[in-house]
């Protein structure tokens, strides 16, 4: 399988995973479930909403990388494309997980994870940045 | 139209576009820095020391902020506004004492102009700020003298939607005209109903108000936040203390204080408290509250409790410059009867002494369910933790009664006589026109009511016996010694004794009691009638207001009109059409009256020991303020 398969089979999965995850965000809201909506609970809704932002988004980063390799004609290196996963996987679970304990305005440890995944959505960005860059 | 000269209408046209948001953001900006000129007619908020306001606090702390947000405490003063005034549609003309008054609004803001009768209304006055938010709210108007406040005379009593005069808001002498003095605000109420309030006296009546924040805040529990910000911007030192669960000594948690810190925290406003001196109260008023959260010792201040032997200068100072002090607020044996000070009677139960017990034991600031309608059921609800309304309020410590609670209480479990604070804490402080739990921890006897005059709980309840039944009881179920009592005493039903001979106070709480459906209930309904209604003539307003309420609580009487602040020849024509009502329309013919409510058969007193007892009223002038 090519790295830009990988890539674009891990981006619509995840479409399909956090645009799910919207419609059940959605649903928090009208049923104004208290451990969402309640004002106390107002980190736990931010960091739901990032999950679900940032999810959609690097899903959306996943496939545009798979669809650019195969547009410009160059293999995804396979470290961006494991960064660029991992860092689908890191940024909507860091939130979700720091959104599931919350300690007044700070999220739960989870929300560790968040840096992690932004260093290796930097790193697959600005090397897929600089190998387009390359080929001209 | 050459293309130059098209894309150079174009140009003209972005640039006007730009220059025209530019204006308008400059004239919004002006329009906000003029808002933010703070008025020199009244208090203001300023930045005072390390106090940042609750603003600050919201940001880390939503569901605190949430629950405080929606507490009375938040709205102990507020800057008068269509919203925070209440009332403010209900009535514009006022009378009292020979003056006028006309509350008026213009735009956002309200005003009060004053005429003697039969003159012209004088200058208006802006009504600038407003206190309470619960039971009463009391405007206050600019005094034109600097940032002096001056009473509007008339208080809107929230429950009923009424304005009366502030005098009749609170139990006072019937000759008591004005209650608060021009600047009593200033100089007394900004202590306690703000954050950090610097009351700065200039000179005369001129005061110089700041305070930190109007209203309870934050602050005022948790001590001043600026440092507790600067450290926690560095978010590795917060996880430390989530994960840790460790204490952050930049601020006060009075959760996880000691019982005497953590109580001393409401204490320092909910207490009878004095100056330890001149220099002190000198301070207090210069700079405000030295008092930290978290310590025990209120720096310029003591929390005074008659009994205790500490500040026996400071005491004999107050005794010999008001002498009325400890009458106006303690029982004889030094038990506080004044709502709003329940500090002192925590401090004097013997549960404190066990240094866990606090007020939090029983009451919470910050409930963790934060969704509006529990959020103000609680707050409405005195601030209660859950379950606390019921048993589980001792049980939580007095383990050892739960699985005897019928065979201690002599009452089936269950029922209002076997609750533990009905005995212990029974309803014998008064303030804001209503009596409240008694918070000293005490056990019911007859000698408090013979010795002190205070209403024993099983009295409280059942108002239909004698103190001769209520000695039997407690000699019968605890072996307490059985006083020796007057005739009176072993043939009239206590609270029918109370309500016409006791002081003004006393009468105010029997008042207020015979409206306690868990005393109906085990009482009867019947014979309240004519107690009731005699006391809607009683000389002090409060004692009226509660014989009122009380009696709309009787069938036949729901929603019944009185005007409890008319004149006396009102009242009694009210009084004698609530009579006759009872009589016509109310009263069963065949409703008998036990003995002991010293009634004849048709309902009226027994004329002479009616005569009797009322002739040995207590009448001694008492003020009970909150």
């Amino acid at each position: 399988m090519k790295t830009s398969d990988r890539n674009l089979i891990f981006g619509w999965w995840s479409l399909v995973v956090f645009l799910s995850l919207g419609g059940v965000l959605e649903m928090l809201h009208g049923f104004k479930v208290g451990w969402y909506v309640d004002v106390g609970n107002e980190m736990r809704r931010l960091m739901f909403t990032l999950a679900h932002a940032h999810g959609t988004a690097l899903a959306l980063v996943n496939i545009a990388a798979g669809l650019t390799t195969r547009a410009k004609g160059f293999t995804l290196r396979s470290s961006v494309s494991i960064s660029l996963i991992w860092a689908g996987i890191l940024f909507p679970m860091g939130f979700f997980l720091g959104g599931i304990v919350t300690y007044g305005g700070d999220p739960g440890v989870g929300v560790w994870l968040v840096p992690i995944a932004a260093v290796l959505l930097f790193y697959g960005v600005i090397r897929i940045a600089l190998d387009l860059s390359r080929l001209r | 139209m050459p293309k130059s000269s098209r894309s150079t209408w174009q140009g003209v046209l972005v640039l006007a576009v730009i220059v025209g948001g530019a204006v308008m953001t400059l004239i919004s900006a002006y329009r906000a820095r003029r808002e933010m000129v703070q008025p020199d007619n009244r208090p203001v908020q300023a930045t005072i020391g390390n106090y940042v306001t609750s603003n600050s606090c919201r940001a880390c702390h939503p569901g605190n902020y949430a629950s405080w947000h929606t507490s009375f405490h938040r709205t102990m003063t507020q800057v008068a506004t269509p919203a925070s005034l209440l009332g403010n549609g209900a009535q514009t003309d006022f009378s009292l004492n020979g003056r006028d008054y006309k509350l008026e609004r213009s735009g956002d803001k309200f005003f009060v102009r004053t005429r003697s009768l039969g003159g012209d209304y004088g200058e208006p006055r802006e009504v600038v700020l407003v206190t309470g938010s619960h039971s009463l709210q009391v405007p206050w108007l600019e005094a034109k003298n600097g940032r002096t406040l001056e009473q509007f005379p008339f208080a809107y009593i929230i429950a009923e939607k009424i304005w009366a005069p502030v005098s009749e808001t609170f139990l006072t002498p019937p000759e008591f005209k004005e209650y608060y003095s021009i600047g009593a605000w200033n100089g007394a109420c900004m202590d306690c109903h703000v954050t950090k309030g610097q009351s700065r006296f200039v000179s005369g009546d001129t005061w110089d108000s700041r305070v930190a924040e109007f209203g309870i805040a934050c602050e005022a529990c948790h001590s001043e936040g600026r440092e507790h910000i600067a450290l926690n911007r560095n978010p590795l030192r917060r996880f430390k203390i989530h994960l840790t669960n460790k204490v952050d000594p930049s601020v006060t948690n009075p959760a996880r204080l000691a019982g005497p810190e953590s109580g001393m925290d409401c204490g320092q406003c909910h207490s009878v408290w004095a100056y330890n001196g001149m220099e002190d109260k000198l301070d207090f008023n210069r700079n405000g509250t030295a008092f930290r959260p978290g310590h025990l010792d209120l720096i310029q201040r003591f929390i005074v409790q008659p009994n205790s032997p500490d500040h026996g200068e400071q005491k004999d100072f107050i005794r010999e410059r008001e002498p009325d002090f400890f009458h106006d607020r303690f029982w004889g044996d030094g038990m506080v009867r004044v709502t709003g000070r329940e500090f002192n009677g925590l401090q004097s139960s013997p549960c404190f002494r066990g240094g866990n017990f606090s007020c939090i034991s029983c009451h919470e600031m910050h409930p963790t369910d934060t969704r509006q309608v529990s959020l103000t059921n609680w707050a409405r609800n005195g601030q209660l933790r859950p379950k606390m309304e019921s048993d589980e309020a001792c049980l939580q410590c007095h383990k050892q009664f739960a699985s005897k609670i019928e065979s201690h209480t002599h009452h089936p479990e269950g029922s209002s006589g076997s609750r533990c604070y009905n005995c212990h804490m029974p309803n014998t402080t008064f303030g804001l026109l209503h009596a409240m739990r008694s918070h000293q921890v005490s056990s019911p006897s007859v000698r408090e009511s013979l010795d002190y005059g205070r209403p024993n709980a099983c009295n409280l309840c059942h108002l239909n016996q004698t103190l001769a039944w209520t000695a039997d009881k407690l000699h019968n179920w605890y072996n307490q010694p059985e006083p020796e009592l007057s005739s009176d005493d072993r043939t009239i039903a206590a609270s029918a004794q109370w309500i016409i001979k006791g002081d003004a106070g006393l009468r105010a709480l029997v008042a207020w009691g015979m409206g306690w459906k868990p005393a109906q209930d085990i009482s009867g309904r019947d014979w309240l009638y004519p107690y009731l209604i005699y006391t809607m003539t009683d000389p002090y307003a409060a004692v009226r207001f509660d014989s009122w309420k009380s009696l709309q609580t009787l069938p036949g009487f729901s929603g019944f009109p009185f005007t409890y602040t008319a004149d006396d020849r009102a009242l009694k024509e009210s009084a004698g059409g609530a009579l006759q009502k009872w009589l016509r329309e109310v009263k069963r013919p065949d409703t008998t009256f036990e003995q002991q409510t010293a009634l004849q058969p048709d309902g009226r007193f027994q004329r002479a020991v009616f005569e009797r007892l009322r002739n040995d009223r207590d009448n001694t002038p008492i003020l009970l303020s909150e």
